[in-house]
């Protein structure tokens, strides 16, 4: 379905090109970067949620030997640019916009918040001379919840809004909803909360930052998924001209959405860089990484569910309230997707949203793989809510509100098209691989012996990209590009604005354009993390498989073209009847007159053809995601719930996927894993937590516990034969599929084993006393 | 500081590390070995291990001083130059991970225990690695890596 | 998260070692496994002025059994004890305990002495030796003296070990002919500390229980014998209803602690499960031993 030249490397698991570096201890990650003269960064932070800063003194740290350098924050402000956070301002933000600085000075807004920065010989040393640093507090109330946030007397964590609305109120209907919600036969309220939880890449922020002041020239290593998003923000900050900025990105410990742009610290880092004239390196520690860099999912909902006597849900009116924590982030934009996905692949006929984003004193809200879940979490745990109340069965009820497939496709009440969505599929794929008969009664005979086995489905769809959208690309971030070159060597080079970390674009890029031009998967090469070399891009949004592997392979054609023109030049034969083959050019039907690509890249760079022989084999491409799709499926978990100490264990997990087209199974396969791994962690170990006083409870992994290969079974996973929707490319993203639709699979299950004690879940974190909680409100009748 | 000599992959290192620094920085530091990664240091994620004198071992919770005259691998010393170990090899065949921070601390710590247990089944396995923490790979394909391993290890 | 500055001497006798600690007092600390004081120094919660590495003092390492008991040297490896067939033979409950103890790499470095001279409530070895009376002996400037467990776990991470004084090795006793034991945890994940931990010990005579030792972890901020249960228990047969009653009797008079992983009330509703669990398994271990 995929009109491929070949299908020699692409859907097949080839085997990745990163792996010899990564398991050799080969890898380049921002730690292990060193320069000359290199200095370490540590910073100053606030234990306390809210606060005033009445003085900072940094000179017993700047008089300790080692010590190079101590600012205070309105030292790096008079020598940097205020202004917002770049991200925001990329993504075009017009909300309320808080005035920050990047360490604090008048306030300290979160418990962990930098107020100061030390530079020294080592990372111990500079950690030393932070514990130098005076900073004189003048406490203030802490807003540590979203009802005190919405009260009008809290104190304002910024002074410029002058209240604690990170975006204010706002509604939008979709369809009829008064009429829908007039006319049901049932209408049902629940309320569902969301808890705090976060990325934790292994690896966690940090950057080399190093000025050269001769040549006015920033260069930063960064982790970050975007070198030139992270180029933009620097040079904003620093008042650099962005072509004075250079971003450089080699092997990155993971992200799930944390390394966008340029943290408060990186940029601070590199002030502190240009100020000392050496590079400086700040890699934050685990507890940083936990306290500071940021937290996701801190959402309510009250739900209000119209519902016909047989299982329809005919329309959803929905307020939520979204903890966006202090500092600005993707926090204040996400009830807009949450509000757009919330209809799912169902018919819902009707949709009233209302959101407001409030501000507290913790972590800013960060993307978070998926940052939208909680549509899923919330339609996926309604709908066995309903299923419970009216007798229904989980699957049944679902195939009974999937929109059918049509053509032209049905359109989600919010609008985008459900092209090609093969939910009916999977669900009834999952009937067929689970056997529920076989499970209830093998639940029943459990239950006879004092054990409590559940089963629970979910079903999602992932914007990944999505459908072509009006504005003409598939995706919201526009066409992507590519630049393709075939250097003097036979390398076929792809510079790509991608940034992998643990995406594996190395490998999968490669199996597309060597498929695709006709060399072998050894002779192409992936260029990626430089700004100086590579055109815009993002990773990130699930969109890199269809919008990179798309431009990689139409890039790939048009490169073939060109080299084809001019190879015909060279075998005077017309280019028409030229194929290229596992590395060599030939003329069809003649394979005798085989000269390798080698061969004609090198006559090419010789240079000595005329202006009337185009030899410049580079392409610069441009894809705009084609017709695009979603990607899709049902989950299914099968848990066993200890109810004496309610400790969860998934007997069982069973993914069936509809992710377009393959490039490389085991990838793809790997990233449904990692994703519902974190999903099985959000319901039954992580929690960011703050205490009613402003602390920070989580501070390490002793306490923010991270799921391990004993708390994540084999996931077993199926993929559905996709439904085309593009001539070329129906590759599909696959990236947050797995923690988008694992929690509520999960909470699905444990509701289902709890379902004889009466028990309904309206929260996604279950850790093991939280179980025994439920039960035995349950029992109490509450 | 104390001077201290140590052998490390095979050669012999000497440093004057300050009490306090980790064995883990001082291998990243001082001798440049920056294959060992630093994941949390507590001791709870694995991202560190090496082997000291037979032993996988925590690296971010010993000092460096500690290590004179002991033996120590780390992940640049487990294969013959510019190849790759059984395990390495099983792993890469598995597609064990992906972006590769946790993955020293893994291979050592897998190294280790299956020069113990050769015949170690799944859920073995499984408990012998629940110390190191994975973010992308939910597991699955780092235990095929080590069972293949340990499958063609039965086979020589 | 670096350690902060600290001296550091690294004594290779007793001797030296008391010394050093006789010098310094409060102002050292001992630094055995380091499994436990590395993460204390390197978030900077600890900060002794002197760290005195007792790792080179080889006469610290050792098991050897002798006489009804089996002494442990305090820096002995935890994967040494749990690799030793004496400890197997002779001290099973502590052989059941051993392998939960954190991961393998943990093991690696950390110490039985360590563990007991941290003394972690929650930590699975406190529990094993207040179950077993074990003894800790004290070396000092003024000589030797023996600590019996009751009297060495003060509070919490606080023993009756005096700034001076070096605990040399660990005894326990050696089990009664036909004990059965086995040691609970219930943990968030493999590995963790319990919330709720038991080591239990149940010696059968002729059917009935002669000697009942259940110690919990995790439920208080010393590891604490449930006495009461214990009372119960001996004299009478093994039964479902006596475990029930004694998991009641275990559970009515405690207020165990409450944090991030669980309240005061779960960890109440989870002791009475373990005790249940832990004296069917002990009793189904008696019988196997039988």
């Amino acid at each position: 379905m995929t009109a491929i030249a070949a299908e020699r490397y692409t859907g097949a698991s080839i085997k990745r090109s990163e792996d010899p570096r990564i398991l050799t201890g080969a890898g380049r990650y921002v730690d292990d970067i060193k320069l000359p003269g290199m200095l370490h960064a540590a910073f100053v932070r606030s234990p306390l949620a809210h606060a005033g800063v009445l003085s900072v003194d940094v000179s017993a740290a700047r008089a300790l030997p080692g010590v190079v350098a101590a600012l205070t924050g309105a030292e790096l402000e008079a020598m940097t640019v205020p202004g917002p956070d770049a991200l925001m301002a990329l993504l075009g933000w017009a909300g309320p916009t808080p005035e920050f600085t990047l360490l604090a000075t008048d306030k300290v807004r979160f418990m962990g918040d930098p107020v100061a920065i030390v530079i020294a010989e080592s990372r111990y040393v500079a950690e030393d001379g932070c514990e130098l640093v005076e900073v004189e507090y003048d406490d203030l109330p802490p807003v540590m919840n979203a009802s005190f946030a919405l009260d009008p007397s809290s104190p304002p964590l910024f002074v410029n809004l002058g209240d604690n609305i990170a975006r204010p109120h706002s509604r939008s209907e979709f369809g009829d909803v008064s009429g829908t919600f007039g006319n049901a036969d049932r209408v049902t309220d629940f309320h569902i909360d969301v808890h705090r939880h976060q990325n934790v890449p292994m690896e966690g922020r940090g950057c080399v930052a190093s000025y050269d002041a001769d040549l006015g020239v920033m260069t930063v290593y960064a982790a970050t998924q975007s070198v030139h998003v992270t180029r933009i923000a620097v040079a904003m900050r620093l008042g650099m001209e962005p072509d004075k900025v250079r971003v450089l990105a080699g092997d990155i410990g993971g992200s799930f959405g944390l390394k966008i742009g340029a943290s408060r610290e990186e940029l601070a880092a590199a002030a502190a860089s240009r100020l000392v004239g050496r590079p400086v390196k700040w890699v934050e520690d685990r507890g940083e990484n936990l306290a500071a860099s940021g937290q996701a999912r801190e959402e309510s909902f009250d739900v209000r569910a119209a519902v016909s006597n047989d299982g329809d849900l005919l329309g959803l009116d929905v307020k939520m309230v979204i903890d966006t924590g202090s500092y600005p982030g993707m926090g204040a934009m996400v009830p807009a997707i949450i509000e757009a996905m919330l209809p799912g692949p169902y018919k819902l006929a009707a949709l009233g949203f209302e959101s407001t984003a409030v501000t507290t004193n913790k972590a800013c809200y960060v993307a978070y793989r998926g940052p939208w879940a909680s549509e899923t979490f919330v339609r996926e745990r309604v709908l066995d809510l309903i299923a419970r109340d009216l007798g229904l069965d989980p699957v049944e009820i679902r195939l009974r509100n999937v929109a059918p497939r049509t053509d032209p496709p049905a359109l989600m009440i919010t609008g985008r098209p459900l092209a090609g969505v093969t939910t009916r599929e999977s669900l009834e794929r999952v009937g067929q691989l689970m056997d529920f008969p076989a499970f209830r009664r093998r639940q029943a005979e459990a239950r006879a012996q004092g054990r409590y086995l559940g089963i629970g489905v979910a079903t999602f769809i992932e914007a990944a990209p999505g459908p072509r959208l009006p504005e003409g690309s598939s995706d919201p971030m526009g066409a992507e590009s590519m630049r393709l070159r075939l250097e003097e060597d036979g390398i076929v080079a792809l510079f790509t604005g991608q940034m992998p970390h643990g995406q594996s674009h190395q490998t999968t890029l490669a199996q597309i354009a060597a498929d695709e031009f006709g060399v072998p998967f050894e002779q192409v090469r992936i260029v990626v993390g430089d700004t100086d070399v590579v055109p815009f891009g993002l990773t990130g949004g699930s969109r890199s498989a269809t919008m990179t592997g798309g431009v990689a392979l139409h890039g790939a054609r048009q490169l073939k073209a060109k080299v084809l023109d001019f190879a015909a030049h060279l075998m005077e034969a017309s280019a028409q009847d030229l194929l290229i083959t596992d590395g060599n050019v030939w003329v069809r039907g003649d394979p005798a007159s085989a000269i390798t690509v080698t061969d004609v890249a090198r006559r090419a760079a010789s240079g000595q053809f005329g202006a009337d022989v185009d030899a410049t084999l580079e392409v610069e491409a441009t894809f705009d995601g084609g017709e695009g799709g979603w990607s899709g499926g049902t989950h299914c978990a099968i848990v066993e719930v200890d109810v004496e100490t309610g400790i969860v264990k998934v007997e069982r997990y069973v993914a069936v996927e509809d992710c377009g087209a393959l490039i490389n199974p085991a990838v793809v396969e790997g990233q449904i894993r990692g994703g519902v791994a974190q999903g099985i962690g959000a319901v039954l170990l992580e929690r960011s937590a703050y205490g009613e006083d402003g602390s920070f409870q989580s501070a390490t992994f002793m306490d923010y516990l991270m799921p391990t290969a004993c708390d994540v079974p084999r996931i077993e996973i199926e993929h559905l034969e996709t439904v085309p929707l593009d001539a070329d490319v129906n590759f599909r993203g696959v990236g947050e599929g797995g923690m988008i639709v694992a929690p509520p699979t999960v909470v699905n299950a444990i509701e289902d084993a709890l379902s004889p004690f009466g028990v309904r879940i309206y929260e996604q974190h279950l850790p093991p006393a939280r179980i025994l909680e439920l039960i035995a409100a349950a029992d109490s009748g509450q | 500081m104390a001077d201290i000599t140590l052998r490390v992959n095979g050669a012999t290192c000497t440093g004057s590390p300050e009490a306090r620094k980790t064995l883990a920085d001082f291998l990243r530091d001082d001798l440049n070995l920056t294959g060992t990664h630093v994941g949390c240091e507590h001791g709870v994620c694995g991202a560190c291990t090496v082997i000291v004198d037979g032993r996988a071992v925590r690296s971010c919770l010993m000092l460096a001083v500690q290590a004179a005259g002991s033996e120590v691998t780390t992940i640049e010393g487990l294969a013959p130059d510019g190849g790759l170990g059984t395990l390495q090899q099983a792993m890469w065949d598995s597609h064990s991970f992906q972006c590769g921070f946790c993955t020293p601390g893994f291979v050592m710590q897998a190294t280790a225990f299956l020069s113990n247990h050769s015949d170690a089944g799944e859920q073995q396995i499984r408990e012998a690695l629940s110390g190191n923490i994975c973010r992308c790979t939910g597991y699955q394909s780092i235990i095929d890596g080590v069972l293949l391993a340990a499958e063609r290890n039965r086979e020589r | 998260m670096k350690l902060p500055p600290v001296e550091y001497e690294a004594p290779t006798t007793v001797a030296e070692a008391i010394d050093l600690l006789a010098e310094h007092l409060d102002e050292a600390s001992v630094l055995a496994g380091g499994q436990s004081l590395i993460p204390l120094l390197a978030l900077r919660l600890a900060r002794p002025a002197v760290l005195i590495d007792i790792n080179g003092i080889d006469e610290l390492s050792g098991v050897s059994a002798t006489d009804g008991w089996v002494a442990i040297g305090a820096m002995t490896r935890e994967y040494v004890a749990e690799e030793s067939e004496e400890v197997a033979d002779t001290v099973p409950l502590l052989a059941a305990a051993l392998p939960l103890i954190g991961h393998e790499a943990i093991r690696s470095r950390g110490t039985i002495g360590g563990s007991l001279a941290h003394a972690d409530p929650a930590a699975e070895l406190p529990a094993v030796a207040r179950a077993l009376d074990a003894e800790f002996v004290m070396r000092g400037p003024s000589g030797e003296r023996v600590i019996p467990a009751a009297q060495w776990f003060e509070g919490f991470l606080t023993t009756s070990r005096r700034p001076d004084e070096l605990l040399v090795e660990v005894r326990f006793p050696a089990a009664r002919r036909g004990a059965g034991v086995s040691f609970q945890e219930v943990a968030r994940r493999h590995g963790d500390f319990a919330i709720v931990g038991l080591a239990v010990s149940l010696a059968l005579s002729g059917g009935v229980i002669s000697d009942a030792r259940l110690a919990f972890a995790g439920m208080s901020d010393v590891p604490v014998r449930a006495a009461a249960a214990e009372d119960l228990l001996t004299g009478e047969r093994p039964s479902a209803e006596l475990f029930d009653e004694a998991a009641r009797r275990a559970t009515s008079d405690v207020d165990p602690p409450a944090d991030l992983h669980g309240s005061s009330e779960y960890r109440k509703t989870v002791a009475a499960a373990v005790v249940r669990r832990g004296l069917r398994a002990a009793a189904d271990n008696a019988r196997e031993r039988q």
